[in-house]
């Protein structure tokens, strides 16, 4: 018997798997998908059409410090600095086709879900145009009110319908609901485990170091109706359930003094400086929204479940719903404070920060810093300027635990 | 005698062409828009021509003095004029890289120095002559030697803000963590080329690219522009006066159309 | 006479504020906020009030940083700002379309950052080629009708909207009809004058406002063509602001033959489809908008629309009014670009937003682009 592998062994040959059985799907002739992050990737599983997310790739070469060359490459070819750096990275990365980073094939077609932003089916439609492939878009109307109206339901049911249809004339095949019914159902199982791990951070301290999280998202992106991802969750939680146990928390050295919530995508391009000048102050990132991103749980073989659940996706909600959420996590897990990447890509994001600021400290008196950056564009963040926004953080913090403590 | 004028915003130009269409006298001054700059560019070239000023018989003024300059026959932007400028001193030109104090500009020329397209830098200072300034006084040195101290570095500091104040605490930091001056100068110098390279994109470069303006005059930004391009990037004959040469070359030839 | 309603209108839309306030006394209606892009304002004037255009405006931003940052677009900062200022606390209500991210969240700091006007926001469908997107927009338009009788305690009919649509109809067939005629009359309607005289009509009743429009577009037609040797472009992005840019339009010889401006013939250039309800004709409409960057396609039809409209206006080049920070402008950009470029069309590209100070950049460019072109 082999030694049983750990979950950061396994996340790390999966995401390498992942990109290597891209390249070997479209070399053997299969469809290639290029697909938005929370999109019914069910399917195009289910047709047996092999999905790669650019967000998630130009992630993967933002970290490795890639970006510059695809994101100079679409600002030479007139994108504007000032727009999403995933796109940017993407488009520019779609004329170049190599990285030293990672690869992923050229599309047959491109699925976009506008549930994360506006700007990814702008994207998605200049891509579809200069390729001259199909566009396959998912429009879920932004949910201004709690709930989705019956119209709006009505309209992303007849799209499901309608984008079926689609796929059977792309592959030529009728489509399959008896695969779709098993990706759903390992989709709804590894959105089950991504979450039971992600929430093992309520303990205190936390077993979970947040940029950890960052790090199997990408995964939970890429193969989430695929059992290996599911049982790579499922150990996952495995794991930090029995760190929790031991009462360990987050690193090998230093100990968790503040436990907040990181509002925004990571800062892929600064993720270690990032990390490094939290963990400096012992302050741990013990959850953000995205625990919740992908749990999108429906009944199987039920398209209207499943089309109202991707239509509530948080990045779709109002701020009512986020607000209620953040104070909701804030609770359950015990947090300190906030910080808020003001994304110079994002901004749907942006745009509600400062109001979601005010509405934590006025309902629940948690303090939070805003800092400016970017997730793929390494020209944004001033490393400095990150540093003295989380000093700051961590003074208010302090007074705010001495005044708990009648200190 | 035909006269050209290039008011820029840190410094005045002046040319004189004879009526042969001889370039007989060229002069710049460091001081631009709203000072004496004019009158003295003036005093100097009338000086080297040898010539009266009654003897002009057409003037054209460019930069972006040009508007309220009251002395012109006729005003035309500095694209048209350092278009027209390179070449004259230079026939095959292709494109113009003109890196001013406050603006960056991408030029492709066409036949007889028209200009096929351009593209110029948006607001922010970044990739313009403004960002070498800040460096130079960061890192504690004259504009002028600011090349000669690239020209020394063995490992470039990379400066990845794009935004001048930014990238001045950037310099600060990496200098305080040890980095050398000469290393982080050339970062500064291929921090521009990188900005300056994405608009050379966006308009397309011909061969025989020459660059124009102030900035051309630091032999290491002209160096690192190449190497950031990947093709071969030659100074303009005098690139500070090529502005206010295009303005003589005009007036010669409006005043011989009309 | 032409001059005299020429110069009314130019009034009109350079004193938004004034204008506004005219209204009531003109024709006994209450005014309603319609932001960008679209909104069916159809409903608001079945309701008996003057659908106004909140598109912006030069102003200091002080309160509007308390809820968008810097790198938002300055129409948007302006109209937090009036907001919250209470400068449109005078109107009934407004409509905020959520069609881009920035307008999403304008709808939703609204609700908090200016409760005393009553907003509705609103969503149009994205996937517009699916049947399902035309029934849906009929149902929010219908529930946009609702909330909107709501907050104004009005009852709107099926007959209003009707009646409503045809009016708009009419009018939208007026504007295309004196986009048309000004082309021939470049000097009289420079570009400036073109900007405004369309602009006004969103500070008047429509009805009001035709006559007026009509009354210019009568005048022009009674004038021989007016001979041009200047340079003849299409303008397109968001909007044609701030009009100083026009200025030197005029100044450097340039004449705008058509627009592709979602202020100005994006409003008005796609008439209704002849069969249907007036609800689906309203629908219709939005669904059957072709080459704006705020609606979806499958395959971008902005390039070739924009060559077109060169080729059948006679016009030289494109100039780009990119409004700074606007995504879906700022997306379709490099695409239409290449596309221009390959047809051999010069396109100049003028980054612009609404509270520039200084325009001495901005004149180089737009003079070296017309020396370039002449």
């Amino acid at each position: 018997m082999t030694e049983k592998k750990t979950s950061k062994q396994m996340l790390n040959e999966l995401v390498a798997q992942h990109y290597a059985d891209a390249g070997k799907a479209k070399a053997e002739g299969k469809l290639v998908a290029w697909a938005t992050s929370i999109c019914p990737q069910e399917l195009l599983e289910a047709m047996d059409i092999y999905v790669v997310y650019p967000e998630n790739h130009a992630a993967a070469v933002a970290a490795r410090k890639q970006s510059m060359d695809f994101l100079e490459r679409s600002e030479s070819c007139g994108y504007s600095i000032d727009i999403c750096s995933y796109a940017r990275v993407n488009l520019g990365y779609k004329d170049i086709m190599e990285s030293d980073a990672c690869n992923i094939p050229a599309p047959d077609l491109v699925f976009c879900c506008n549930n994360i932003c506006t700007t990814v089916a702008k994207w998605y439609e200049n891509l579809a145009t200069e390729l001259d492939i199909p566009f396959i878009l998912f429009d879920t109307p932004f949910n201004h009110r709690y709930e989705a109206a019956d119209h709006t339901i009505a309209y992303m049911r007849g799209q499901l319908e309608h984008v079926i249809g689609q796929l059977e004339e792309i592959t030529g095949k009728e489509f399959d609901y008896d695969k779709l019914s098993e990706v759903m159902r390992i989709s709804n199982e590894t959105a089950y485990w991504w979450r039971k791990a992600c929430f093992t951070a309520r303990a205190n301290p936390s077993p979970l170091n947040g940029f950890d999280m960052f790090n199997y998202m990408a995964l939970v992106v890429c193969i989430r109706g695929k059992k290996e991802g599911r049982d790579l969750f499922r150990l996952w939680y495995e794991e930090l359930e029995e760190r929790a146990k031991k009462g360990l928390g987050p690193w090998k050295e230093g100990e968790e003094k503040y436990r907040i919530i990181w509002d925004g995508i990571a800062c892929w391009v600064h993720l270690s400086p990032t990390y490094k000048i939290l963990k400096k102050y012992g302050v741990n990132v013990v959850t953000s929204l995205y625990p919740d991103a992908w749990t999108i749980f429906y009944e199987t073989n039920d398209i209207e479940g499943m089309a109202r659940a991707y239509s509530y996706y948080h990045a779709n909600r109002c701020v009512d719903y986020v607000s209620d959420t953040m104070l909701g996590l804030a609770a359950d897990f015990n947090i300190d404070g906030v910080v808020f990447h003001s994304n110079r890509s994002c901004k749907l994001m942006d745009f509600t920060v400062y109001e979601q600021q005010r509405r934590l400290e006025e309902k629940a008196g948690i303090p939070s810093v805003v800092f400016d950056g970017d997730m793929c564009d390494p020209r944004v963040l001033s490393q400095a300027q990150y540093e003295t926004r989380i000093q700051a953080l961590v003074e208010m913090m302090e007074r705010r635990k001495a005044a708990k403590e009648g200190r | 005698m035909y006269l050209g004028i290039d008011i820029g915003s840190s410094s005045s130009k002046a040319a004189i062409l004879d009526d042969k269409g001889a370039l007989i006298a060229h002069a710049a001054v460091n001081e631009g828009t709203g000072t004496k700059g004019v009158e003295r560019a003036l005093e100097l070239v009338f000086d080297e021509a040898g010539v009266e000023v009654d003897t002009v018989k057409f003037t054209v003024v460019t930069g972006y003095g040009r508007i309220t300059y009251e002395h012109a026959d006729k005003q035309i932007t500095e694209i048209s004029c350092h278009a027209k400028g390179v070449s004259y001193l230079c026939e095959s030109a292709g494109s113009i890289i003109d890196i001013g104090g406050q603006d960056a500009k991408v030029i492709k020329i066409g036949a007889n120095g028209i200009v096929e397209n351009f593209v110029m830098n948006e607001k922010c200072a970044a990739g313009t002559g403004r960002f070498l300034e800040v460096m130079a006084r960061v890192l504690g040195c004259d504009l002028s030697d600011l090349s000669h101290l690239a020209g020394q570095s063995t490992k470039e500091v990379p400066i990845s803000s794009v935004c001048t104040v930014f990238a001045e605490s950037e310099v600060i930091s990496r200098l305080a963590s040890g980095e050398k001056r000469s290393d982080v100068a050339k970062g500064a110098h291929r921090a521009i080329a990188k900005r300056v390279s994405g608009m050379c994109g966006r308009v397309g470069l011909k061969d025989c690219v020459f660059m124009t303006g102030g900035v051309a005059l630091n032999s290491n930004m002209v160096k690192t522009m190449g190497e950031t391009l990947g093709r071969e990037i030659k100074a303009a004959p005098y690139p500070q006066e090529v502005g206010a040469i295009g303005a003589a070359v005009f007036a010669k030839e409006l005043y011989e159309k009309a | 006479m032409l001059k005299e309603t020429i110069m009314k209108l130019e009034e009109r839309a350079l004193n938004p504020a004034k204008a506004v306030a005219s209204i009531k006394a003109e024709c006994g209606k209450d005014a309603v906020g319609c932001f960008p892009i679209y909104t069916p304002e159809e409903i608001v004037y079945a309701a008996g009030f003057v659908p106004v255009g909140l598109w912006g405006g030069r102003t200091e931003i002080k309160m509007a940083d308390k809820f968008l940052q810097g790198f938002c677009c300055s129409i948007m900062r302006a109209n937090m700002e009036l907001g919250m200022r209470g400068v449109y606390d005078q109107l009934k209500a407004i409509i905020i379309p959520g069609l881009c991210d920035t307008l999403k969240c304008v709808i939703e700091n609204w609700k908090t950052a200016v409760p005393q006007v009553p907003m509705i926001g609103m969503v149009y469908p994205q996937a517009r080629w699916n049947r399902a997107a035309e029934e849906y927009l009929e149902a929010e338009l219908k529930r946009v009708r609702s909330d909107f009788e709501k907050a104004t305690h009005t009852l709107i009919t099926d007959k209003n909207v009707e009646e409503a649509f045809a009016v708009y109809e009419e009018y939208r067939a007026a504007m295309r009809e004196f986009t048309e005629v000004a082309c021939d009359y470049p000097l009289i309607i420079d570009a400036r004058t073109r900007h405004l005289l369309i602009k006004a009509g969103y500070f008047m009743d429509k009805k009001l406002y035709m006559e007026e429009i009509k009354k210019v577009i009568d005048g022009l037609k009674a004038m021989e063509k007016e001979a041009f040797h200047g340079v003849k472009v299409i303008t397109t992005g968001l909007i044609g602001e701030p009009a100083e840019i026009l200025d030197l339009f005029r100044e450097c010889e340039i004449s705008v033959a058509a627009d592709d401006i979602a202020q100005e013939s994006r409003q008005f250039r796609t008439p209704a489809r002849k069969e249907g309800s007036v609800w689906e004709k309203m629908a219709g409409r939005v669904i059957d908008q072709r080459g704006c960057a705020f609606l979806a396609e499958q395959k971008k039809s902005r390039g070739q629309m924009l060559i077109d409209m060169v080729k059948e206006r006679e016009a030289q080049a494109v100039i780009v009014c990119m409004m700074k920070f606007c995504d879906p402008e700022e997306f379709d950009y490099p695409v239409y670009k290449a596309q221009l470029e390959k047809a051999g069309i010069p396109v100049l590209y003028l980054e612009l937003d609404q509270q520039i100070e200084s325009f001495e950049q901005i004149r180089t460019r737009i003079q070296s682009f017309a020396e370039m072109l002449i």
